[in-house]
């Protein structure tokens, strides 16, 4: 199970990389970053998973003794929140400069904003 | 054709070095020695029945603050971005169509059953799945949800960055009260802990949390804002 | 002491605060943001005064009250305490800077930068490495929003390639995170590692979570969106990024290689290859910010070297890594505050710094910093880590490091020239005193790090040094009348002198006769100057100061300290000529390059031990000592200008101001001779594959002497054939050095007074000549004899005594001279120096011919004497000259007994009736006899013989049937040794000149070719980005996957 989630979230990332650097498009590449982050969240969250086990919410389910045996590992699930989140920030980010981007220079085109080099 | 090539090769090569991570990675067939700790001292050290939910507010607090942060951060950039762009100038929500009847009403039926779920989710933070930004984006899709369907709607700035500002700086000072009064910044035990289990438990985790929750939904909410004012101007 | 947790709170808290101001009370949201910036820098401050007065401990702070690795836990500890000083109080004085932009912007912006330094101190303090992943995207969010405050449209794009650049680097990081705490079960820094260095598994992690952070810190070539940033950005944040961020980024590199010093390597690869590769693409820059980026993208390159060498340097690591760091954090802050004052962005724009002196001594001070110069903390760190490294057996990364700084250095003080030299634009409406204010504040702080560093060092602080302090002082009396600083300068030089004395041993005293004495006699002619003449006396008091050091260094800490501040003072004397700028530049650099030769040299000697004294060069392990005395040899023999590395000398000599160029020349040199002299005192008889060292020096010398004679005589321009001849006459000093037996070294110090006496009249005599001609072309003059009668005695015996004829001393040296080689062996070099000697006679012989005699021209007729002042320096000399003449055993008699103490044999002896030796003697009193009756009668036989002689008008001269298309050619004087050019002038073709030429065209060419690479799109950076990912990781896995 974990090994899939892996083996997808890595496609996942790989596919979003590589559509970011051959898309020229502002909007396709910040769609692209996208979905590179939702597979490297996906593999943070396979990275702490055990097999048979439960979500770390110590409830009636889960008795108190017991509890290391039974849940999962809970430290990949507070990381991934906090990528969710960052991810998200970057994004929106990202959304709002290539709207001014477009509303400047009528492009949405990366390879048009070089006037930056050398 | 060339770059894409390249670029190929590149990903391939860097799909050959994560490759090697995931055959490599063996599952842990119990748990490490944090996650144990975790697993067995959450309870007795801060009262939460939601691991995860400790883990994020007390333990690794610090990274939440620098979450909220973020999305703190990106609201400012994004209104400073838009603000520096001078779109053509129309009227408010121009160029759309005023949304019909149906529609405004049944999102003014919805939106108070939404900022209650999202009350509800963020109060039960420490409980259940769920949290202060799950619960802060619930309350922002209300926003979303009444800007979408009122195009020409707008929201009271000066509530939302009061909002804003207010929750996060009662989060502050309720880490530095932690540092004060109890064993360092962030620390949830400058309240008693509470019965395991019940609503009114696990410290300040819950505080912390509406405070979180209100914080993100009013982050989120300004977000959306600035983009739908950017259209304005 | 409060917790330090509190920048973080006090930053965020004041960050959410500003919501609650209205948008409209700009000042009150400013306000809030300036306090909470103070308030975080005190902190910081406070911490790094208790760890440097031993008051602190290393203090861990737990949050949430659980101890790491369950709850996050930052440190302070004095590298931490020091770097949030750093980044604080950059962000205060950046807001400051940027008022301006911050109240257009509003509330939210003052939030954003809040936030950008609450989480760089967070970088600095965290020992958690998710944490570490947190801060960093905030600065990345932080800046995506601070690049906004510029004015600069290009700016926006600029913003959106580090946000495309830095998703890359993220998800690196990310993965790299979350596998190492699978292997590691702790996300505490502290429980990482030690990692082996290995492609797979935890290995494999580590280099994600490696190759990323050392992507944030600009690595070359992937670094062209950083480049991008630090072009459009506002110069106050460009000062932040560069200077906080960088420095908080190299921190986090380094708190994470230090669990696995098994990657340390890495670092240092990708470290030398940035701080070179950088700089050689800057040498191409003209856009000033476009080129501190690439410069800080190479400060930061050199730095992860020293990261990557943290395993050898020991305890002297964070004194050498800080050192570097400071000077690099606050020059380049400085240079990029300073940039925002300059309204364009070509280099040679920053002329208008001209309109504040200050300003210029700030640029100065931030370039000397950057290059590492004493008195700042750049120079005692790569002091150490050069001798650290080159004990243990790093030669090569000190060359590389050392290439690097070089190539820093040229494109730095060829900026610098282009400030002092080029047209400042007219009508200038003034700086902001806003700005200006933060300016000089980095200014000061730049010097306060030198006292720190020089007090934190186990060598002497260079600014604890009285001469130093003295030259420093007059920057303080500036504003005071030329003639009064030149009156405080002369009195200096005799009273340090007067004072020293008795502790000079004879060789030290002949060289501190001609330094302070000697420099005390040319400073005379500087009483011709009026007005303020700002920016003289600092610099000449900085090489006076350094030239008095450099004599007494015991040690080669002193020696080198003083070898570098004699040549920075003296490069910003030779700059000061008008047409300078060139000659200048060319100066500084092979000086630097000579000082880095040294550098290496003494650090090889001294094989780890410090203090290392000069003495102990003597003792210098067999399988070293070549390598020292070849890397010692060349390093002074960029002074002397011997051949190969003359050609900086004659622009520079040629070009400087008329009471400049005998200092440059007659002075100055001596320091290059002094230094092979102690060389040669220690290591005369090294070994190299079994040939003496000694016999190439020589060569060189001859070479030198025959060669750079043969020049001078092709000369027009007639301080060019002085500056010439000086290279001729440093040849034959070199040669009689070189020769190691005791009439050679006496006769290596009669050049060195002689030189300086009649070099320093002979320029002085030609200066005197142009004050009124306003020309250094000889063709252009003739016939100044009746007018200008007192330059032409000075010039005639200044030529006497040069070209070794009787009665002056230079017949003298001849004479021992000739004794000296015939007792060595050489014969092939010594055909040369005898061919030297009449082209000596040629070139002199031009001077007085061209000059003094033949026919006056119409525009010269109402010409008056040279100036007062600078007949008086000219008079003392020759008056000095003919005592020298009639008793030169006054000075040499006891430098000859000094001699003894080295080379027992071969000595002179010194009796009433004159000076014996194996060959012959020389009686000067009798000589200066017979030349004094042999002149009288020819002079009246001339008498005699002219009562009857015609006058023949200045215009009675026919012209061929040609018209002259090039005027100069018609006149006689032009070209004048035409015949020779045809026989020898195949040997004066500019070889060494083209191949210098080639060798900056080639590094040119180079950066032009490669800077290309850096096209501006986004997607291409980011492929960079993945690139530098993927050939790491082919290059680590050792290309089988």
């Amino acid at each position: 199970m974990a090994e899939i989630a892996m083996m997808s979230g890595f496609a996942l990332i790989l596919l979003g990389i590589f559509g970011a650097l051959t898309n020229r498009n502002l909007l396709r590449m910040i769609v692209a970053f996208s979905i590179a982050s939702t597979g490297v969240n996906v593999v943070l969250v396979s990275i702490g998973y055990l097999p048979g086990r439960t979500a770390p919410i110590l409830d009636a389910a889960v008795p108190l003794e017991s509890a290391a045996a039974q849940i999962v590992d809970p430290v990949p699930q507070a990381l991934v929140l906090t990528a969710i989140v960052i991810g998200l920030g970057v994004t929106a980010l990202m959304l709002a400069y290539a709207y001014s981007l477009f509303r400047h220079r009528k492009s949405l085109d990366i390879s048009d904003f070089t006037e930056l080099k050398w | 054709m060339v770059r894409a090539f390249v670029t190929l090769v590149f990903v391939a090569i860097l799909g050959l070095a994560f490759g090697r991570l995931a055959l490599d990675y063996v599952p842990d067939a119990a748990l490490n020695q944090t996650a144990v700790h975790y697993a067995e001292l959450t309870p007795p050290e801060t009262g939460a029945q939601n691991v995860v939910a400790a883990i994020i507010v007390t333990y690794r607090g610090l990274d939440t603050l620098g979450e909220v942060t973020v999305l703190f951060l990106t609201a400012a950039i994004v209104a400073l971005v838009l603000a520096q762009t001078s779109g053509p100038t129309k009227g408010r929500g121009s160029g759309l169509l005023p949304s019909g009847e149906l529609l405004q009403t049944g999102t003014r039926m919805l939106t108070p059953l939404i900022l209650l779920f999202g009350i509800y989710v963020f109060v039960n933070g420490h409980l259940t799945p769920g949290g202060g930004f799950q619960g802060g984006a619930i309350l922002a899709s209300a926003a979303l949800l009444l800007l979408l369907a009122d195009p020409v709607r707008r929201f009271s700035h000066r509530l939302l960055s009061w909002v804003e500002s207010g929750s996060g700086v009662f989060y502050v000072l309720i880490g530095v009260f932690g540092l004060f009064l109890a064993g360092g910044f962030l620390d949830n035990r400058i309240l008693p802990l509470g019965d395991f289990g019940s609503i009114f438990s696990a410290g300040a985790i819950p505080l912390i949390y509406a405070l979180i929750g209100l914080k993100v939904g009013a982050e989120f909410s300004s977000i959306l804002e600035s983009l739908e004012e950017a259209e304005d101007h | 002491m409060v917790s330090p947790i509190l920048i973080i709170a006090i930053g965020l808290g004041a960050a959410f605060l500003l919501g609650f101001v209205n948008e409209d009370r700009k000042g009150i949201a400013f306000a809030l943001t300036l306090a909470a910036l103070a308030a975080m820098s005190l902190i910081a401050l406070g911490w790094t005064l208790a760890f440097a007065a031993g008051n602190a401990q290393t203090a861990d702070i737990l949050t949430a009250g659980f101890p790491p690795p369950f709850a996050i836990n930052l440190r302070m500890g004095p590298a931490e305490a020091a770097l949030s000083l750093l980044v604080a109080a950059t962000g205060f004085l950046s807001a400051i800077y940027m008022r301006d932009a911050l109240y257009r912007h509003g509330r939210r912006a003052m939030a954003v930068l809040l936030v950008a330094i609450m989480a760089l101190t967070g970088i600095v303090m965290t020992r958690d490495i998710f944490n570490l992943f947190v801060f960093f995207e905030l600065i990345v969010i932080a800046t995506g929003g601070l690049v906004l405050l510029s004015e600069d449209r290009r700016a926006l794009a600029a913003g959106f390639k580090y946000l495309v650049v830095a998703q890359v680097i993220s998800i690196m990081l990310l993965i790299g995170i979350a596998f190492v705490y699978h292997a590691m079960g702790s996300l505490n820094i502290d429980d990482i590692g030690p990692v082996a260095l290995g492609f797979s598994g935890a290995g494999l992690a580590l280099f994600l979570v490696l190759v990323a952070l050392f992507l944030e810190l600009k690595p070359f070539p992937a670094n062209g969106w950083a480049l991008d940033i630090y072009e459009s950005a506002h110069p106050g944040f460009s000062a932040i990024f560069s200077a906080a961020s960088g420095s908080a980024a190299l921190f986090a590199a380094d708190k994470v290689l230090a669990t696995s010093p098994a990657w340390l390597p890495l670092a240092t690869a990708i470290g030398i290859i940035t701080f070179i590769g950088a700089n050689i693409l800057a040498l191409r820059q003209n856009n000033d910010r476009r080129l501190l980026g690439y410069s800080s993208v190479a400060q930061i390159g050199l730095l992860l070297t020293i990261v990557g060498q943290r395993d050898l340097l020991g305890d002297s690591y964070l004194f050498i890594a800080g050192g570097v760091l400071v000077a690099h954090a606050i020059a380049k802050a400085g240079l990029f505050w300073m940039s925002g004052l300059v309204g364009h962005r070509d280099l040679k724009d920053w002329a208008v710094l001209r309109a504040n002196p200050v300003l210029i001594f700030a640029f100065a001070t931030f370039v000397a910093m950057l290059v590492g110069l004493p008195p700042f903390p750049g120079f005692y760190a790569k002091w150490d880590l050069a001798h650290i490294l080159m004990a243990g057996d790093r030669a090569w990364l000190v060359a590389l490091i050392l290439i690097g700084a070089l190539i820093e250095a040229g494109y730095l003080f060829r900026w610098f020239g282009f400030a002092t030299k080029r047209e400042a634009p007219e009508g200038f409406p003034g700086f902001s005193v806003n700005k200006m204010g933060i300016v000089f504040v980095t200014l000061l702080a730049g010097w306060t790090s030198g006292w720190i560093w020089g007090d934190l060092s186990a060598n002497p602080n260079v600014l604890s040094m009285v001469p130093v302090l003295f030259a420093l002082a007059f920057l303080v009396l500036e504003p005071l009348p030329a003639r009064i600083k030149n009156l405080i300068a002369i009195a200096g030089l005799v009273g340090w002198f007067v004072f020293r004395y008795p502790a000079y041993d004879p060789l030290q005293l002949v060289f501190a006769i001609i330094i302070l004495v000697g420099g005390a006699v040319i400073f005379l002619a500087s009483f011709n100057w009026q007005g303020r003449r700002l920016g003289f006396y600092p610099p000449a008091m900085l090489m006076y100061a350094g030239l008095a050091m450099l004599i007494e260094a015991e040690t080669s800490f002193t020696f080198f300290a003083s070898w570098e501040i004699l040549t920075l003072g003296s490069y910003f004397l030779i700059l000061r000529g008008k047409m300078s700028e060139p000659h200048a530049l060319s100066y500084i650099a092979f000086s630097l390059g000579g000082a880095f030769a040294i550098l290496a040299g003494f650090a090889l000697a001294a094989n780890g031990t410090q203090p290392f004294e000069m003495a102990a060069l003597a003792d210098v392990a067999q399988t070293a000592a070549p390598y020292v005395f070849i890397l010692l040899a060349v390093g002074f023999m960029t002074k002397t200008a011997s051949i190969g590395l003359h050609i900086w000398l004659p622009g520079a000599h040629a070009e400087a101001e008329t009471d400049v160029s005998p200092m440059v020349s007659g002075i100055l040199l001596k320091a290059g001779l002094f230094g092979l002299w102690v060389l040669l005192m220690h290591m005369g008889q090294t070994q190299f594959y079994g040939i003496n060292l000694t016999y190439f020096l020589v060569w060189i010398g001859a070479i030198s002497a025959f060669l750079g004679g043969l020049m001078a005589i092709f000369q027009e321009d007639a301080k060019r054939l002085l500056a010439y001849s000086s290279i001729s006459q440093m040849g034959y000093a070199l040669f009689s050095l070189a020769l190691m037996n005791h009439l050679g070294w006496l006769l290596a110090l009669m050049f060195v007074i002689n030189h300086y006496v009649y070099k320093s009249m002979l320029f002085l005599a030609v200066g005197g000549v142009y004050a009124r001609t306003h020309t250094k072309l000889m063709y252009k003059m003739g016939g100044l004899i009746t007018l200008m009668p007192f330059s032409f005695v000075s010039v005639l015996i200044g030529i006497i005594a040069m070209s070794g004829v009787p009665p002056l001393s230079g017949f003298g040296g001849r004479w021992v001279f000739y004794n000296a080689i015939m007792t060595a062996d050489m014969r092939l070099p010594i055909i040369l120096i005898f061919l030297s000697g009449p082209i000596g006679f040629l070139y002199l012989f031009r001077l007085i011919h061209s000059i003094f005699l033949g026919q006056l021209k119409d525009e010269h007729r109402k010409l008056k004497e040279a100036p007062f002042w600078l007949l008086v320096p000219q008079m003392i000399f020759v008056l000095f000259l003919l005592a020298f003449a009639v008793v030169p055993g006054l000075i040499l008699r006891r430098v000859d007994a000094y001699i003894s103490t080295f080379f027992p044999e071969g000595g002179l002896e010194w009796t009433s009736g004159g000076i014996i030796s194996e060959f012959g003697y020389w009686n000067p009193v009798a000589i200066m006899l017979v030349i004094g009756v042999i002149f009288v009668s020819v002079f009246l036989l001339l008498l005699w013989m002219n009562h009857d002689a015609q006058k023949v008008k200045q215009f009675n001269i026919g012209f061929a049937g040609e018209r002259p298309y090039r005027p100069e050619t018609t006149h006689f004087a032009w070209n004048f040794f035409a015949p020779y050019r045809k026989a020898m002038g195949f040997l004066v073709l500019p070889v060494v000149t083209t191949f210098w030429n080639a060798v900056t065209d080639v590094l040119h060419e180079t950066a032009d070719f490669a800077r290309k690479f850096y096209t501006g799109n986004g997607q291409t950076y980011a492929l960079q980005a993945l690139g530098f990912v993927v050939v790491l990781f082919l290059i680590g896995s050792g290309g089988t996957p």
